[in-house]
């Protein structure tokens, strides 16, 4: 697997041009900002039961993570 | 959703642009954390810190004290115990505890007046972003008609980092085991009547290094990496399986695709173009 360094400085055990390295675009919007409420949504938990987010957490605050994998 | 993947790199397609959202109890957004490459990321420390409000040190982060009676200076590095890691975003946190009646001015200042500045020097490969100065109060001196912007108390000057490849790689072992992150704090206080005079506090911390913990899976084997500490074979085995369920041909695709790219890239090493 060849090493290339990207233009941020970057390592990765993949190739330049991989797909897999592709980064966020300028202006590409990332959702709801500061100040907006998160939408409503319903996702399986670890044992497949449906989560509502904003009912199930009973008014707690939250952490909302979308990562690509367990490494990047 | 990452829309550069497309469907013709069926066996990626699907994920997203790394990125963070921290709610207050009624789910509304009150930090978020996107960068312009996955790449970087936020230290677990800075989505607690932004969930609280405020910023935790632990007393196991590299830190120094100093300054004197009417301003107490501390020096954190937050974030992981301190150590860095390629793309981990970590910060610098410089922390004045001024004595009753001291303020601090933050820019702009009159002629004669020096503001509060933070200047680092790091090796390279380590980006450092801009300080983040909270907000300042204003303090008026009707005598001279100026407008002081200050800081009282307790005041937190932030600077967020983290390490490039340069530095510290995902792909190498490590060159050197720690660096030193040199801090120049320049600063000067005043109470309602006395001004006393400019300081620069020059403080020099021994940072850590630390490398990504890899799994076990060939890719990221066989260039010099350290050896894994968990098994990636069974998930990345299940992963494909899924995969090919979906797309019985983009497993194929993908792996013509990656061999293109890999011919392309060891061209461009012989070449240099």
């Amino acid at each position: 697997m060849t090493i290339e360094r990207d233009h941020h400085g970057f390592d990765a055990p993949a190739p330049l041009g991989h797909p897999g390295r592709a980064g966020l675009p300028p202006g590409h919007s990332t959702g709801p900002e500061i100040g907006e409420r998160l939408p409503d949504f319903r996702l399986p938990d670890t044992h497949g039961e449906l989560v509502d987010f904003h009912e199930s957490r009973g008014r707690a605050k939250a952490v909302v993570v979308f990562y690509r994998s367990a490494v990047w | 959703m990452n829309d550069q993947v497309g469907a013709g790199d069926a066996f990626l397609e699907g994920i997203p642009y790394p990125g963070v959202y921290v709610t207050d109890e009624e789910g509304i957004v009150v930090a978020k954390f996107f960068h312009d490459t996955y790449k970087v990321r936020d230290s677990p420390e800075m989505l607690i810190d932004a969930a609280l409000g405020r910023l935790e040190i632990s007393d196991q982060e590299p830190s120094f004290r100093g300054g004197d009676e009417e301003v107490r200076i501390s020096v954190f590095v937050h974030g992981g115990r301190g150590s860095i890691r390629q793309g981990i975003r970590r910060q610098l946190i410089v922390r004045f505890d001024l004595g009753p009646g001291m303020h601090l001015y933050g820019e702009p200042v009159p002629d004669g007046m020096v503001p509060t500045k933070i200047e680092i020097e790091a090796p390279p490969g380590l980006v450092l972003e801009a300080p983040i100065y909270p907000p300042t109060e204003t303090l008026r001196l009707t005598n001279m008609d100026v407008d002081l912007h200050v800081w009282t108390g307790a005041v937190d000057i932030v600077v967020p980092f983290y390490a490039t490849g340069i530095l510290v790689s995902e792909t190498r072992p490590l060159d050197e085991t720690t660096i030193e992150l040199e801090v120049n704090i320049r600063y000067q206080a005043c109470d309602d009547d006395t001004c006393l005079l400019p300081k620069t506090e020059k403080v020099v911390l021994s940072i850590d290094l630390d490398v990504i913990d890899v799994p076990a899976l060939g890719p990221h084997l066989g260039h010099g990496q350290r050896e894994a500490n968990f098994r990636g074979a069974p998930h990345m085995t299940r992963l494909i399986q899924r995969k090919l369920r979906k797309h019985p041909l983009g497993l194929a695709r993908y792996l013509l695709k990656s061999i293109r790219l890999e011919l392309a890239a060891k061209w461009r090493s012989v070449t240099g173009k």
